[in-house]
């Protein structure tokens, strides 16, 4: 063989010898050493939280004689960056084994069979007769399997600011209807000059302008959205139209910050900046914003949270309607399909979901608990709001729903844009979310 | 075993190769070993991927919900439906005005003019002049965004509104009032050094006997720039443009950082509209084909300018 040919072959070897290295790496979970196990967090209070949870199930584990790591993998990232990092790599087969997860996501990855289907485990478990039947059934999808496992639960409301509101002489009573309100929001403006509620809404929120903004107003009022015998999306249904145009007659009695919720990060001017500064009165708010947001360790603390803020329910938007509370249960710990650690990502599911690990967690999130076996576990026991949550738990409104919640909460999202850049009104949104939500979903999954 | 003394000479002659042939056969090894891996990764991150977004763009792929399950092949059906959506003709129209004005006018005019000041012999900080618009290029894309977004703060804290309230200005929603003007001026100081360099360098092979010989006729500067030194510099100009059109119709985080596209669909330009379809809606299929629609414009464009400078590249 000529010289340059044997370089030529070398080299070639060399090159395919590394390239195969570099796919064979990142092994060494063989059946007979260790197994260790992935989880991925995106906000800093549950890094936190889960991290500190990890040497006690590892311990727990060995007293088993079984040799299970947990590595954690945190990452700071909104959502919606979740949402999109995470589904390339459940698509790529490269996800953690164990994912912490919002609803809309389990909706979108468990239909498209990115998730495994937990009702085995759930079955052979018997701390999964302790969770509430509301939670057990807003967890079952559409084929009929639960995919992920509730690490809190919460209940929407409207927190307002006591000290502020009984400061200004305005009615702090629970609102009956959002007309009733809103004269007691303008009297607040009036008076301060300031934007005194928000909700969350247009694109820059991303999820949350479905979530925890116009879901929760829509499921108030109108329960008939989603049709659970069909699958598909009414999208004629009437409490549509009645939500945009509450959000019209705000942003047109200028009472909602149009331009902080058209910057991206909307919630930092409104929820952590504003409102604890007593600019903004009222918030759409899940039961997390007693630790997550406004507690002593939550992004923006404030001092002296309990005497200062309250909560309202959510007044009655159409005649008819009474006050009531959002519940939020949809999200959880989920598997990754692909991971080939389920058993030992399950044992970790199940410990971070029972006793003082899930007390813990709980209350570093301010949560409700999805168990009714909770309430006397300490941390857990010692926090009069997050119990009080859980008791609202049984008497909150949620509506199931199913494929497509990602692309209404898009379309929701773009219509409500409208509203606040002005360039419509609430019928004119709805027409504009009829179009988009029709383009997004496509013809099987609007009902007809 | 066959020896070479058995071979008549005649037919020796005729059986061996040529010395170029010769040449060429022992140097094919070396062309492959140095050209292969090029190839290679050529292959396999720009061609196969976009072969992959072609017939993707054919499909009705999504990333999420049971449609994710079963994709099927729709034929034109992602284009028919683009080309007749407001939504992306729409962010067309505004990928046009950020690139026409950001990159076409903005980086092409600023930079020439900083190339040609930056060759007068009389202009005094030279280095300090070059290093100040050199700068911009250096940064980051995330960092500038965020040094923009800073900058246009809609507090009163921001940089500008600080500024403007020197003189009693009121604070202002930079990002909100005038979302395009601010992303075309963030994008013109990005990348006005590279038109710089670009001009600077065409600017300096321009024999300077020719601007001599003008000026002696009685041209004036602009005269001289215009008949004598831009015919010279026409090839750099239109490569320029050529690259910089690629590179403006692709820009995204810049964008995304600052407004996401909006307010109200306002800066939505087609890297945020395939962004939000591709991998925000998860329709893929519909994406790709945005990005095959955007990738013949620009295919267009590119081709216009060759013609126009007589490029070869």
């Amino acid at each position: 063989m000529k010289r340059t040919n044997v370089v030529a072959a070398f080299t070639a070897s060399v090159v395919v010898a590394a390239g195969l290295t570099g796919c064979s790496s990142g092994g060494g979970d063989g059946s007979d050493g260790p197994v260790t196990i992935t989880i991925m967090e995106t906000k800093q209070t549950n890094i936190d939280a889960i991290g500190k949870e990890i040497p006690g199930f590892e311990a727990e584990m060995a007293e088993q004689g079984k040799d299970i790591k947990v590595e954690l993998i945190a990452d700071v990232l909104t959502d919606e960056q979740f949402m999109t990092k995470m589904t390339q790599q459940l698509i790529a087969g490269q996800a953690p084994d164990v994912l912490d997860i919002g609803e809309n996501m389990a909706i979108s990855w468990s239909s498209a069979g990115y998730l495994a289907p937990l009702d085995d485990y759930l079955n052979e478990w018997d701390g999964w007769s302790h969770y509430y039947p509301a939670v057990k059934e807003a967890m079952t999808r559409q084929d009929g399997q639960v995919y992920s496992l509730p690490s809190g639960a919460g209940v929407l409301n409207l927190f307002y600011r006591k000290d502020i509101l009984t400061e200004l002489g305005v009615d702090t009573t629970q609102p009956e209807t959002w007309d009733d309100l809103i004269a007691r929001l303008v009297e607040v403006k009036e008076k301060t000059g300031d934007t005194p509620i928000v909700i969350p809404a247009g694109t820059a929120w991303g999820g949350g302008t479905w979530g925890e903004g116009f879901m929760p107003l829509l499921g108030g009022t109108d329960t008939e959205f989603y049709d659970t015998e069909t699958d598909t999306w009414d999208l004629e249904s009437p409490g549509w139209l009645a939500v945009f145009e509450l959000y019209d007659d705000l942003v047109s009695n200028g009472l909602m910050p149009v331009e902080d919720l058209q910057n991206p990060n909307p919630w930092e001017p409104t929820k952590y900046e504003k409102f604890p500064e007593g600019e903004i009165q009222v918030a759409a708010q899940g039961t997390w914003g007693w630790k997550f947001d406004w507690g002593p360790d939550g992004a923006t603390p404030i001092e002296g949270l309990e005497e200062k803020v309250s909560t309202w329910q959510f007044p009655g938007l159409r005649s008819g309607d009474e006050p009531y509370g959002w519940s939020s249960t949809g999200g959880g710990y989920a598997i990754s399909e692909d991971s080939e650690k389920k058993e030992a990502a399950w044992e970790f599911i199940k410990y971070l979901s029972t006793g003082e690990p899930l007390a813990e967690q709980l209350v570093a999130s301010g949560a409700a608990s999805a168990r009714d076996d909770l309430d006397d576990v300490a941390p857990y026991s010692e926090e009069p709001q997050l119990l009080q949550a859980g008791k609202d738990l049984g008497e909150s409104v949620f509506v199931v729903t199913g494929d497509g919640a990602a692309q209404i909460g898009q379309a929701v999202a773009s219509a409500t844009e409208l509203i606040l850049s002005g360039e419509a009104d609430g019928q004119q949104a709805y027409d504009a979310f009829v179009k988009d939500a029709t383009d997004l979903l496509g013809p099987t999954l609007v009902k007809e | 075993m066959t020896s070479l003394v058995d071979v008549p000479a005649s037919a020796q002659t005729a059986t061996r190769p040529s010395a170029p042939r010769r040449r060429r056969g022992q140097t094919l090894p070396f062309v492959l070993l140095l050209l292969g891996p090029s190839a290679v990764l050529i292959l396999v991150f720009i061609v196969l991927p976009a072969v992959y977004g072609l017939w993707l763009s054919l499909t009705n792929t999504q990333l999420t919900g049971f449609a994710a399950r079963d994709p099927k092949f729709v034929g034109l059906d992602n284009y028919t439906y683009l080309l007749t959506s407001a939504d992306f003709l729409n962010s067309l129209g505004q990928t046009g005005t950020f690139l026409l004005f950001s990159a076409i006018i903005g980086q092409t005019v600023l930079g020439m003019v900083a190339a040609i000041l930056l060759s007068r012999p009389w202009i005094r900080g030279k280095g300090f002049f070059g290093a100040a618009v050199l700068m911009p290029m250096v940064v980051p894309e995330v960092v500038a965004s965020l040094t923009w977004a800073s900058v246009l703060a809609t507090s009163p804290e921001g940089t500008l509104n600080r500024v403007t309230n020197a003189f009693g200005g009121e604070p202002t929603a930079w990002l909100q009032t005038a979302p395009m003007l601010a992303i075309i001026l963030v994008n013109i100081w990005r990348g006005l050094a590279f038109a710089m360099i670009m001009f600077q360098a065409a600017l300096e092979d321009v024999p300077a006997e020719l601007i001599e010989a003008a000026r002696v006729d009685g041209a004036r500067a602009v005269q001289v720039f215009r008949h004598v030194t831009l015919p010279l510099i026409r090839g750099p100009v239109f490569l320029y443009l050529l690259l910089t059109t690629i590179s403006t119709v692709g820009v995204f985080g810049l964008v995304y950082f600052l407004t996401r596209g909006g307010p109200g669909g306002q800066t939505r330009i087609a890297a945020i509209y395939i962004y939000e379809r591709a991998l925000q809606f998860s329709q893929v299929g519909i994406g790709s084909a945005a990005s095959i629609i955007l990738l013949v414009i620009v295919l267009v464009l590119g081709a216009v300018y060759v013609r126009l400078a007589k490029v070869e590249v």
